[in-house]
């Protein structure tokens, strides 16, 4: 199976469009709608970009788990697995810096600090750089390109290990930080409706963003991939002098 | 690019992979047994660090429990007050300014080590807030007049008026479904 873009040109517009849409709502039901907490007051309403942003780095990172899966397994072998999974962790580190930047600011004026050694702050931290890893693995150059995507998809699944690490963190060990509203062990969550709402619109919005961002640089990917066959044909034109067809 | 070129190259390529990744794991490992073994006990609850006393002598630990209604007295340095964990209370001596949600019951947790009497010495508060969120409960004394029967029916209205969006049952129930 080999692919040149993701998502048809109507349908990635149609993402676009709906992306800035659900962001504008969650600006307006986020600053505006919800209700102000009653204990946090306003500086709980970071919660509405640090939750997306968390889970959406979960659903990346299980992206490029399953895409590495499916390349690791001889059937299902595509180039197109190789690149969504490379396009995939480079969104989840992404959107794992957001949720430990928007969690520091959160935490300052709720713990009264930027930062606390527990085990979800640690594990998530872990997290940002093992795929930081991960992407820093898929730039070393190979002259083995399937062998370099097979090491590369080994190590994907080694780092998807910690996720659900940094999820039950708060449920195995005692941390500072706050157990599960949403995701709880009990599956009743314990937010108001409006709150519950807004929190819903910001995971929309950021879903929405990420398939197309997901698109783009996957799109990078093939664009990069045919350069460098670009480049290899024109060296080979300079050395022997044949001028080489471009494809 | 001669075979033995490539070969060479494929070699130092690999060393390169090899080194970054023994790198990585050494630093993840010390990482993971050095901060995770401090802090999997993140913090003690109140009775826990009483019954620890003897054998904990000056260590630092963080100690857990609730702010006892109206024990907060300001000092010249910081603040004293009690923490409370429902079946045991300790005085807390603490330097430096409290953070902002520090409140009769809030849960805290009080870095600091147990002192030469029978307080504990604490350098820095946390606030450990809840997993739970909502608004502010409507104040029924300053509700609109009406008779004292009514008045809990006007204070529920005037919570619907002030949400705008759905109803309640909306969002919740697509929740459980997920």
């Amino acid at each position: 199976m080999e692919r040149d873009e993701l998502l048809a040109p109507i349908v990635r517009r149609i993402v676009g469009v709906l992306t800035i849409v659900s962001l504008v709502a969650l600006v307006l039901f986020g600053l505006w709608g919800a209700p102000t907490d009653e204990v946090q007051g306003d500086a709980q309403r970071v919660m509405y970009l640090h939750v997306p942003s968390a889970w959406l780095a979960y659903l990346a990172f299980f992206i490029t788990a399953s895409a590495s899966a499916l390349f690791l397994w001889r059937r299902t072998r595509a180039d197109v697995w190789d690149r969504v999974a490379g396009a995939s962790a480079e969104l989840g580190v992404m959107f794992t810096g957001l949720a430990l930047v928007l969690g520091s600011i959160w935490g300052r004026p709720v713990w009264g600090f930027w930062w606390a050694w527990d085990a979800r702050l640690v594990s998530t931290a872990l997290l940002f750089f093992l795929f930081l890893g991960y992407c820093a693995l898929r730039r070393i150059p190979s002259s083995d390109p399937v062998g370099a995507a097979k090491r590369n998809a080994i190590a994907a699944l080694i780092a998807f290990v910690d996720v659900p690490i940094v999820h039950f963190s708060v449920e195995w060990w005692r941390t500072l930080h706050q157990k599960a509203t949403v995701f709880n062990p009990q599956l009743n969550p314990e937010i108001h409706g409006v709150m519950a709402l807004t929190l819903w619109i910001g995971t929309i919005a950021f879903t929405l963003l990420y398939v197309y961002l997901l698109d783009r640089r996957y799109r990078l990917a093939v664009l990069e991939h045919g350069r460098a066959d670009v480049e290899l044909a024109h060296a080979i034109a300079e050395r022997t002098g044949v001028k080489a067809g471009v494809t | 690019m001669t075979q033995t070129d490539a070969t060479a190259k494929a070699r130092r390529t690999r060393t390169v992979a090899a080194a970054v990744v023994c790198g990585l794991t050494v630093i993840v490992g010390v990482v993971l047994v050095v901060v995770l073994s401090q802090n999997v006990v993140y913090y003690r609850t109140v009775s826990e660090a009483v019954h620890d006393r003897k054998t904990q002598g000056g260590d630092r630990f963080r100690l857990a429990g609730a702010v006892v209604p109206g024990s907060r007295q300001p000092t010249r340095n910081g603040v004293n007050f009690e923490v409370t964990d429902g079946t045991n209370t300790v005085r807390v001596v603490s330097q430096g300014d409290p953070p902002e949600l520090f409140k009769d019951s809030a849960p805290v947790l009080c870095e600091g080590r147990w002192g030469s009497g029978l307080t504990f010495d604490s350098d820095r508060i946390l606030i450990r807030h809840g997993a739970k969120y909502t608004p502010p409960k409507v104040d029924t004394k300053h509700a609109p007049k009406a008779t004292e029967g009514e008045a809990a029916g006007h204070a529920v209205s005037t919570v619907r008026a002030a949400e705008p969006g759905p109803e309640r049952p909306g969002p919740q129930g697509q929740e459980r479904e997920l």
